[in-house]
Order: structure tokens, then C-alpha cells, then sequence
């Protein structure tokens, strides 16, 4: 940990230097400067995968700084390095999101092995880089689904331009060993064996659209509901489009984890915004079903200011709601997360939850 | 910084830009065989159509201002938004670029297989214009 926050030091302390070369290097960095803040929810709960949003205003959710480095060792064969800092729980670590070799087979075709991102949600690949989507917040519904973001393994993408447009394939297979999972407000170990996954994405005039799909076969030290190296399946319909005046996002996921007891969840979220000048306003409606439990709703309401060509200037409204006994994303201890289990089976009533979220932060890529 | 401090701003740019320069000369080496129309343009610069490699002006100038807007349809933003995306997943890198009109002559005029823009101003011998911008 201490080791890649040095790594990462050294990389920003000489990005000048590396910034003036030219062909043989590339250096580029992106960051999140951010707070947000869950009001109305009345236990002083947190929500989120992380479990940071809570009723203080917060800067370690949603900050987060990256710098990536670019080197051509051949002019078919490169290496690509990407150092991230960003707060797990409530410490601040330095991180080694990526490191790979490519090779450029054909002016259609690249090979990569070595550390990568995991192609599961449309955003997955940059998920760090929030200038790449118009939220400050992704929507947590279908994003806070999967918290696996990187793997060791190979992937290949194809890209081919066609008369209307272009097509990306890739396939990627690997794994995660000794990965965090967060649950029941807590950390666990988690193993991510035999990773694969494959997406396609044809983009026109009229958007990008991409199919994804993602498995693994989970293992962990996580005793409540453990996985024993049960496959996990995650598959992602998404659409994007942008050409300057209207902006529309949509993704609909189903994630299912075969044989164990947590439910199959069916995700989806629709946003559209209008680009006004420099300004950005933006609306979005996402919703997390767990079959046979209940469902959390959210709308989310945003106003993006483009500052300069690099720099963003975001903030955002969120309201969330669960319903029918379903504590959603909201943190629940371990000891709730028994009783809300043990109710359910016994066809007793449960707690619904929900929550204001309030976020700013100021995004830029270099 | 107030709206209309900045529009006032923008068109006295406008007034400047189109004061300080005539046309965009898009071009090829006078050799090159290749012909391709605005649309193929766009693309080679967008690093989707690869049949051509693209020459680009490093800093924002009006040239660069009229060729983005024009040929590939975006402003500064959209396009430092695009290559984003494909810088960070690792999948494309934005075109070599140079520091001047001149640079980009050179550049253009020594390979069969570039392409560029530049104010027609700086068009010489050695490069052919596919077509201008007003």
C-alpha cells in the first residue's frame, strides 16, 4: 500500500517532465474533488457500496485522483500503467488499477495481458474518471452491484469502422484473488476465480449501444451467506448518445448468483439532459429490484457547468426510497442484516429506508 | 464571471478569428493518391478510420476551432471528452500533433500517408488541398 502511494507520487512528481515528450510517452491524468451528504435518513445510517455517504459531509466517496502512463516499446508493443488514489472505507490508498502489455496485431486488433479493468457495466472502464459520464454520483442502483473493477488475465478488443458507423468486440478472461468485499458493514476477503467476459458496441449517429456480459466463480471468507465458489453472473443493455445538444444515458442490468441465497437483481436506470451553452442539466431515474424482497427508487437531479475544455463543475440531488421491507443499498450491521432476514422468513414486517443526497465536486482530466 | 461578460467575450474572439485568418486548408502530400471526403476526414481524425494518419495542431487555435466544428462536428470540450474515454479504457490515442501551420506542412508533405489542416495561408508546393472551410 505505502509502496504504490510512492509509486503514485513519483508519477505525478515528474508528469511535466514525461508530458513534454513526444510519440514514445503519454501521460495523462484525471481526478474527482468531491463531497456529498445523506440527509433524512433518520438512524444517521450511510449508504452506499462503501458505506461513506452519511450524514456528514464527506469528501472520501466520491474523491478520487489517477494518472496513467503510456509507454511504446515497439510501435506495435506498448505498456500501460495506471496509479489510483482513492479512499477504501475510511483510508486513503494507492492503488495499482492497472498494468499491461498491449500489442497492436492489426490496425483492427489489440492483445492485452497483465492487469486490467473488468468490462462489466458500460461506465466499468472508466469508472474512475468522472469526467467520462455526466454524473458525479453513478447511478448507485446498477452500479453498486458488482465491486470487482480490476483482474490478471488477457483480453482482446476488435474494432472495425463500418460505412455507418463502428464496432468494439472484446473478450476478456482472468481472475481476482484476495479482492474486498464490503457487506454488513464490514470488509471480507473475496476470490474471483475464472473471469470472463465479453461486450459488443456499435456506434452510430443515433448513440452507442453495448451488450456486456461478465462471470465468475465467487469464493470468500464471508461466513453469513457464503458464496463456496458459486458462478456469479452479471449481464449489462446499455445506450448512450450525445452529439452536442441532447444527452441520453440508459442501462439495464440482471446480476445472478447461482445457488446461494442472494436474490437475482434486476437494475436499470434512464437519464437525459440538454447541453445549455456551457451548462449541463440533467435528470435520472434508477431503480434496484432484489426478487422476491423489494425494491429501491431513486431520482437524481443534476447541474454540470463546463468550466473549461478540462474541467467540470458538478452537482447533484439525489432522492432514494426502498420499499417493501428492503433495506437496499443503506448499511446495515451485521446484527440488523440477521433480523431483517430472520422477519422476512417469518413473514414479519421490515424497516424501509430513504434518503436525500446531496453531492458536489469539481472534475478534470489532463 | 457573468453570461453575457462571456458572450461579449466569445464574439469579440469570432470578430478576431475571422479577421486573423481566411480559410482551413485541409491536405494531403501533392503525391498522395488518397482523396477522402469530409466525412472519411472526420473519422481519421476521430482514429476510427485508420487509412490515413492524421496530423493534428497542438494548441486550440482558430484553424483547429473551424476544422472541429466544421468536419467532425465538436467543440473543445466534446472532443477532450471523447478521447477521455478511450485514453482512460486504454482502446485509442488522440492523433500526433504539432506545434504549427508549418509544422503541420512538413509533417504532411514528408508521408504519403498524412493528413492535415492548416490556414491556407501556409499551403505551399509540397501539399495538395483536398478542400478549404470558410
Amino acid at each position: 500500500m505505502k509502496k504504490s502511494t510512492l509509486a503514485l507520487a513519483i508519477a505525478l512528481a515528474s508528469a511535466p517532465a514525461l508530458a513534454l515528450e513526444q510519440g514514445e510517452h503519454r501521460f495523462n491524468a484525471f481526478g474527482t474533488l468531491g463531497v456529498t451528504y445523506l440527509g433524512g435518513e433518520e438512524d444517521g445510517r450511510s449508504f452506499g457500496i462503501e458505506g461513506q455517504t452519511t450524514d456528514s459531509w464527506r469528501g472520501d466517496q466520491l474523491s478520487k485522483f489517477g494518472a496513467q502512463l503510456q509507454y511504446g516499446l515497439t510501435d506495435t508493443l506498448g505498456v500501460t500503467v495506471q496509479l489510483t488514489a482513492k479512499a477504501d472505507q475510511d483510508t486513503w490508498k494507492g492503488n495499482l488499477e492497472w498494468l499491461y502489455l498491449s500489442y497492436q496485431a492489426t490496425d483492427e486488433l489489440m492483445f492485452r495481458a497483465g492487469r486490467l479493468r473488468t468490462p462489466i457495466y458500460m461506465y466499468s472502464e472508466t469508472l474512475d474518471v468522472g469526467y467520462t459520464y455526466p454524473w458525479l454520483r453513478l447511478p448507485d442502483e446498477v452500479y453498486g452491484q458488482v465491486q470487482l473493477t480490476n483482474y490478471e488475465g488477457f483480453d482482446m478488443v476488435y474494432n472495425r469502422g463500418l460505412p455507418f458507423g463502428n464496432l468494439t468486440f472484446q473478450v476478456a478472461v482472468g481472475q481476482a484473488k484476495d479482492r474486498e468485499l464490503f457487506s454488513a458493514d464490514d470488509q471480507y476477503d473475496i476470490d474471483y476465480d475464472d473471469v470472463f467476459a465479453a461486450n459488443i458496441a456499435l456506434s452510430t449517429d443515433y448513440g452507442m449501444v453495448r451488450v456486456g456480459y461478465a462471470e465468475s466463480s465467487l469464493k470468500d471468507g464471508f461466513d453469513l451467506r457464503p458464496f463456496d465458489g458459486n458462478k456469479g453472473k452479471f449481464t449489462s443493455l446499455g445506450y448512450q448518445y450525445d452529439q452536442g445538444t441532447v444527452v441520453v444515458n440508459a442501462e439495464a442490468t440482471k446480476r445472478v448468483i447461482e445457488g446461494t441465497a442472494f436474490p437475482t437483481l434486476d437494475a436499470f436506470y434512464v437519464m437525459s439532459g440538454y447541453h445549455l451553452g456551457d451548462f449541463l442539466p440533467h435528470l435520472t431515474y434508477s431503480q434496484l429490484d432484489e426478487e422476491g424482497t423489494g425494491r429501491q427508487s431513486s431520482w437524481i437531479a443534476g447541474l454540470n457547468y463546463q468550466l473549461t475544455p478540462t474541467v467540470v463543475l458538478k452537482s447533484e440531488y439525489k432522492r432514494v426510497d426502498t420499499s417493501g421491507g428492503y433495506a437496499g443499498q443503506f448499511v446495515e450491521t451485521r446484527s440488523e442484516v440477521i433480523t431483517r432476514a430472520g422477519r422476512n422468513a417469518l413473514g414479519l414486517p421490515t424497516a424501509n429506508y430513504d434518503g436525500d443526497i446531496v453531492s458536489f465536486g469539481v472534475e478534470f482530466v489532463y | 464571471m457573468s453570461i453575457l461578460r462571456k458572450l461579449t467575450l466569445i464574439a469579440g474572439l469570432s470578430v478576431f478569428s475571422l479577421s486573423a485568418s481566411a480559410e482551413v486548408a485541409v491536405i494531403v502530400a501533392a503525391s498522395s493518391g488518397a482523396s477522402p471526403d469530409k466525412g472519411a476526414v472526420a473519422n481519421i481524425f476521430l482514429g476510427k478510420d485508420k487509412s490515413l494518419k492524421p496530423i493534428d495542431q497542438k494548441s486550440w487555435t482558430p484553424a483547429k476551432d473551424a476544422f472541429y466544428s466544421n468536419v467532425v462536428g465538436k467543440n473543445e470540450a466534446q472532443l477532450k471528452s471523447y478521447w477521455s474515454g478511450l485514453v482512460f479504457t486504454g482502446k485509442g490515442t488522440p492523433p500526433k500533433s504539432v506545434d504549427s501551420d508549418a509544422a503541420v506542412v512538413g509533417e504532411v508533405a514528408g508521408s504519403g500517408e498524412a493528413i492535415g489542416y492548416v490556414d491556407s495561408a501556409a499551403v505551399n508546393d509540397s501539399v495538395k488541398v483536398l478542400f478549404t472551410l470558410p
